[in-house]
């Protein structure tokens, strides 16, 4: 090693071969005239033989002959190609359904094969590979995907309108963004109410010692019980509160619906929630509070100026741990009318209709990961700036 | 460090029997519970009073429970085959070009949220008792591969070259230092795991598997709350019972 | 008898250990010694194949490492390390008893022989077969590492910085130890140090190391007497070089049998070392000190014009 002879990248190589398998063996398409009747699925070189189905391949083989031999510079050049073939999947999607779906057929739906799901599995694999033997940031990973997320918007907007994704969203786009919304909310306020209880109750935790016991008992247990069943015994407290307390009933609490939700994200959201604050207030280093204290500044200065600013980051871990949490749970509350994403979910699987079931499923894919690289950069920065 | 309380944990750990008596306190409780639900109609008859049946019959307890508990034991059987096979293999040489590339996936992949697994299963594998049980596997796969990870790792690398210098062969030490040194994290996985997949499981009632999430969804459609809390019973008393075992094998951490 | 002919060792593009050729007799301690980054830590880890060498050859007994199983290889060489390494979750006794196991010794051999060597090694059976390296203190842990390495009775013993983490006091009475050990059991140590005044000590071949070069080996003795370079020097104490050469000189090499002349009234013991001596008379301002054994009868006494005379010589 280090002299010339530089061993494979195993890692891409098998990554890529799968990819290659998995292209062209593995159904990339399937055309169904309309939504009930089930669909034909196609090979891509059944569809397009010629060159289109080159421009995947050949940079497939690129990465494979790229990774062989591997050194800085041709990482690079496999990343690039990474992206490329990343950018490339929705165009040739694309020209794929204009090949298929023929004028005639209004009603067409077009769904992506297992070929498709794996192959952009395997590409987001081997990109995260090649930026960590790159060593590139978290934020330029990201810019990494902007190619192929504006190849997905254009090929949508312009040329995509059968794909079965797509046609699910424009017959429900109104009830779509009003659970988009609702889930939002959910899991909003949940996340701000637990945290201002959380605080509170670290503070307590602090004070006294048998507080902290009982509390993380409690919130322990909570959390080891299922949020089906606990969703399912909030319903009957808040069912005879919705009935017997008129204030209640007018602010639209019941056994069914937002209330039970709220609830029982709340619960679930305390536990972590409080477990960081508490962490974070009791963990920095007493030495640095003694010195603190030792310039002469006072407990206010001590606390908004030292313990604040080091615990910072590790509450924002807690705020980052409960977002993702609640952003899952929120979808199993669809089950008890709570609205949300996960409408379309159990309204999917109850109707045997899997477009639907990804139009719920996606989405909250997306905004865990969205959340989790957000707050998780944010807690990542203030982290440095406290210890630099 | 105090070393008084060390010495005491290893020289006099709770007696055997009364250390389990907690969790065998909670299985009675659920063999009970699934045994005699018929018994309590009484009770269920105050919070529904006015529904024709107000306990779910469509099929045992002990049935949903035994199914339940198949699903989530087979799924979190391969999860721990799998996820600490596949955490040794990429820690040996031989793997280790994967270390990397694992151990970001099984950190990304905890922030899918099960729900979302477990329906993206459905399209992938039809509905039943298959696509659950791979879902669990999968999902329960990251918190075990993550830990297990994170236990090799954590191993002071000087007990590492000490173990190697005294000319252990690597099954040796791997065997006799690593996972030993390990267990109390892979525990601390494998317990979130399975903590995980058995109220994940439960939602499988809703893709057409049986098992204790049925008398829920049951429940929540035909607006019985009677059937709803026999559910959650139950499953709340499985997830206690298997967490408290959890709690007790867990010994105490060596690092 | 351990012998380096030309190795060399590559990490990437650096070498670290750049072609050094070595001969350590049997029963004899070398200590390699020079400033961090020399290349001393890894030539030892070459040594039981811990690291691979890249160039040259290493023989054991004429033998060379490479033609030994690396498992077999370690099991017959001892190896003690700065941390101990000892394993957290076993027991003193099973710490000990690690290498007799793997070799499949009958139980109670590997009992018998654990207890011999806490004996050896001053730990109480009854006190610390069953403890926790955890409870421990560095002194007690490092005793047990080196236990531990002795446990199979290898003839050859790989020590890296053993005494590096602890404090001065354990550190010496550790040395001491060692030395006495050593008288005993005539191992062929391979001992690597920073620390100049525990290589003089305890050293019967100096081997000094910089950029992954022998710059000099000899008797201790030797190398103080005769620095190569600057480097060499200074690592030997520049300055203070007089007072360690003085430190490895017993007293009762340089005194004068006890003549006509009345006692002086400072006393120093037989075995002590010129330093010390030079110390106890700097100390009382006196240029006489009478000798004593260890029973604290006068057999000698020492002048200052001996004590320097002598270094003339």
């Amino acid at each position: 090693m280090g002299e010339g002879r530089v061993s494979p990248n195993w890692v891409v190589l098998s990554l890529m071969l799968a990819c290659l398998a998995a292209w062209l063996i593995l159904d990339a398409v399937s055309v169904a005239p309309n939504r009930i009747v089930p669909g034909s699925a196609y090979a891509a070189l059944e569809i397009m033989s010629g060159w289109p189905a080159l421009l995947l391949t050949a940079p497939m083989l690129a990465v494979v002959v790229l990774a062989w031999r591997p050194d800085q510079q041709r990482l690079k050049l496999a990343l690039a190609t990474t992206v490329l073939l990343l950018a490339l999947l929705p165009l040739w999607l694309s020209a794929a359904t204009a090949v298929l779906v023929e004028p005639s057929m209004p009603q067409a739906r077009v769904g992506i094969g297992p070929s498709l799901w794996l192959l952009l599995f395997l590409l987001l694999l081997v990109l995260i590979e090649l930026r960590t033997r790159l060593a590139l940031s978290r934020s330029m990973g990201w810019c990494l995907l902007l190619p192929m997320i504006v190849s997905w918007w254009l090929s949508l907007a312009l040329w995509l309108e059968p794909l079965a994704l797509q046609r699910e969203y424009q017959a429900r786009s109104a009830q779509f963004t009003s659970a988009l919304t609702m889930h939002l909310v959910l899991v909003g306020a949940a996340v701000a109410a637990s945290l201002v209880l959380a605080a509170l109750l670290a503070l307590a935790m602090r004070r006294h010692a048998g507080i902290r016991r009982a509390g993380f008992g409690v919130l322990n247990f909570l959390q080891t019980i299922p949020s089906l069943a606990l969703f399912g015994l909030l319903l009957a407290p808040l069912a005879w509160l919705g009935t017997h307390v008129d204030w209640l009933a007018a602010i639209g609490v019941s056994g069914i619906g937002w209330a039970p939700a709220f609830l029982a994200l709340l619960g679930y959201s305390l536990l972590p929630m409080v477990r960081n604050i508490h962490v974070a207030l009791e963990e920095v280093d007493p030495a640095v509070i003694e010195s603190a204290r030792g310039m002469g500044m006072s407990r206010r200065q001590v606390f908004l100026q030292v313990r604040l600013p080091l615990a910072l980051p590790i509450v924002i871990e807690g705020i980052r741990i409960t977002t993702v949490q609640a952003i899952g749970l929120t979808a199993v509350a669809a089950l008890i009318g709570a609205g949300g994403l996960g409408t379309f979910i159990f309204q999917g699987l109850g109707q045997a209709a899997m477009d639907m079931v990804l139009l719920g499923a996606l989405p909250i894919i997306v905004m865990a990961l969205f959340a989790d690289a957000l707050f998780g950069s944010l807690s990542e920065r203030l982290r440095q700036g406290g210890t630099a | 460090m105090k070393p008084g309380s060390l010495l005491a944990r290893h020289v006099a750990p709770v007696p055997t029997s009364r250390r389990w008596l907690v969790p065998m306190a909670w299985f009675i409780l659920l063999l009970m519970l699934s045994a005699g639900m018929g018994q309590l109609e009484w009770l269920f008859r105050l919070v529904e009073p006015d529904v024709r049946e107000v306990i779910y019959r469509r099929a045992g307890f002990f049935a949903l429970l035994g199914q339940h508990v198949m699903v989530v034991g087979v799924a979190s059987l391969l999860a721990v085959l799998l996820g600490v096979g596949g955490a040794i293999a990429v820690t040996r040489p031989a793997g280790r070009d994967f270390l990397p590339l694992v151990s970001q996936l099984a950190s990304i992949g905890q922030t899918f949220p099960p729900v979302a697994v477990l329906a993206l299963a459905v399209p992938a594998l039809g509905f039943g008792t298959l696509p659950i049980v791979v879902a669990l596997l999968l999902y329960g796969l990251l918190p075990i591969v993550r830990n297990t990870l994170a236990g090799i790792d954590g191993i002071d690398p000087d007990v590492h070259e000490a173990a190697r210098g005294m000319g252990m062969t690597a099954g040796e030490v791997l065997r006799q230092v690593e996972l030993p040194l390990a267990a109390p994290v892979i525990i601390a996985g494998i317990r979130t795991s399975v903590t995980v997949n058995i109220a994940t499981a439960a939602l499988g009632a809703t893709v057409g598997a049986s098992n204790l999430g049925d008398p829920i969804i049951a429940g929540i459609v035909n607006g019985n709350t009677a059937y709803i809390v026999q559910g959650a019973l139950l499953i709340g008393l499985l997830a206690i019972t298997v967490d408290s075992v959890f709690e007790r094998l867990q010994p105490a951490s060596q690092a | 008898m351990i012998e380096l002919f030309d190795v060399t060792k590559r990490f990437g593009s650096e070498v670290a250990v750049d072609g050094i050729s070595l001969r350590v007799e049997t029963g004899e301690l070398c200590a390699l010694v020079g400033t961090s980054g020399c290349g001393k830590s890894t030539t030892l880890s070459m040594i039981n194949r811990l690291i691979e060498h890249d160039g040259g050859e290493i023989h054991l007994d004429g033998q060379p490492v490479r033609s030994f199983d690396e498992v077999a290889l370690r099991r017959r060489i001892g190896y003690v390390i700065q941390s101990t390494g000892l394993f957290p979750h076993w027991t003193v006794a099973r710490n000990i008893g690690l290498v007799p196991r793997l070799l499949k010794w009958p139980k109670g051999r590997v009992r018998e022989r654990v207890e011999e060597l806490m004996q050896l090694l001053g730990l109480p059976v009854a006190e610390f077969a069953d403890k926790y390296p955890r409870q421990l203190s560095g002194g007690q842990a490092q005793r047990v590492g080196v236990a531990r390495a002795l446990a199979a009775d290898p003839d050859i013993l790989l020590m890296d910085e053993p005494f590096g983490a602890l404090d001065p006091i354990t550190r010496e009475t550790l040395q001491h130890e060692l030395r006495e050990l050593q008288a005993r059991l005539h191992k062929t140590i391979v001992f690597v140090t920073h620390d100049m005044d525990e290589a003089l000590a305890l050293a019967d071949r100096l081997v000094v190391m910089h950029q992954g070069r022998i710059v000099q080996q000899g008797k201790p003795i030797a190398l103080l007497h005769d620095p190569v370079n600057p480097f060499v020097e200074s690592l030997l104490g520049g300055m203070d070089r007089g007072l360690k050469e003085a430190a490895l000189i017993q007293v009762g090499e340089r005194m004068l049998p006890l003549g006509p002349r009345l006692l002086a009234s400072e006393r120093i013991a037989y075995g002590a070392s010129l330093s010390q001596a030079l110390s106890v008379m700097l100390w009382h301002q006196v240029d006489r000190l009478t000798v004593v054994d260890e029973e604290d009868i006068p057999i000698g006494e020492l002048s200052l014009r001996r004590l320097l005379g002598a270094k003339a010589s």
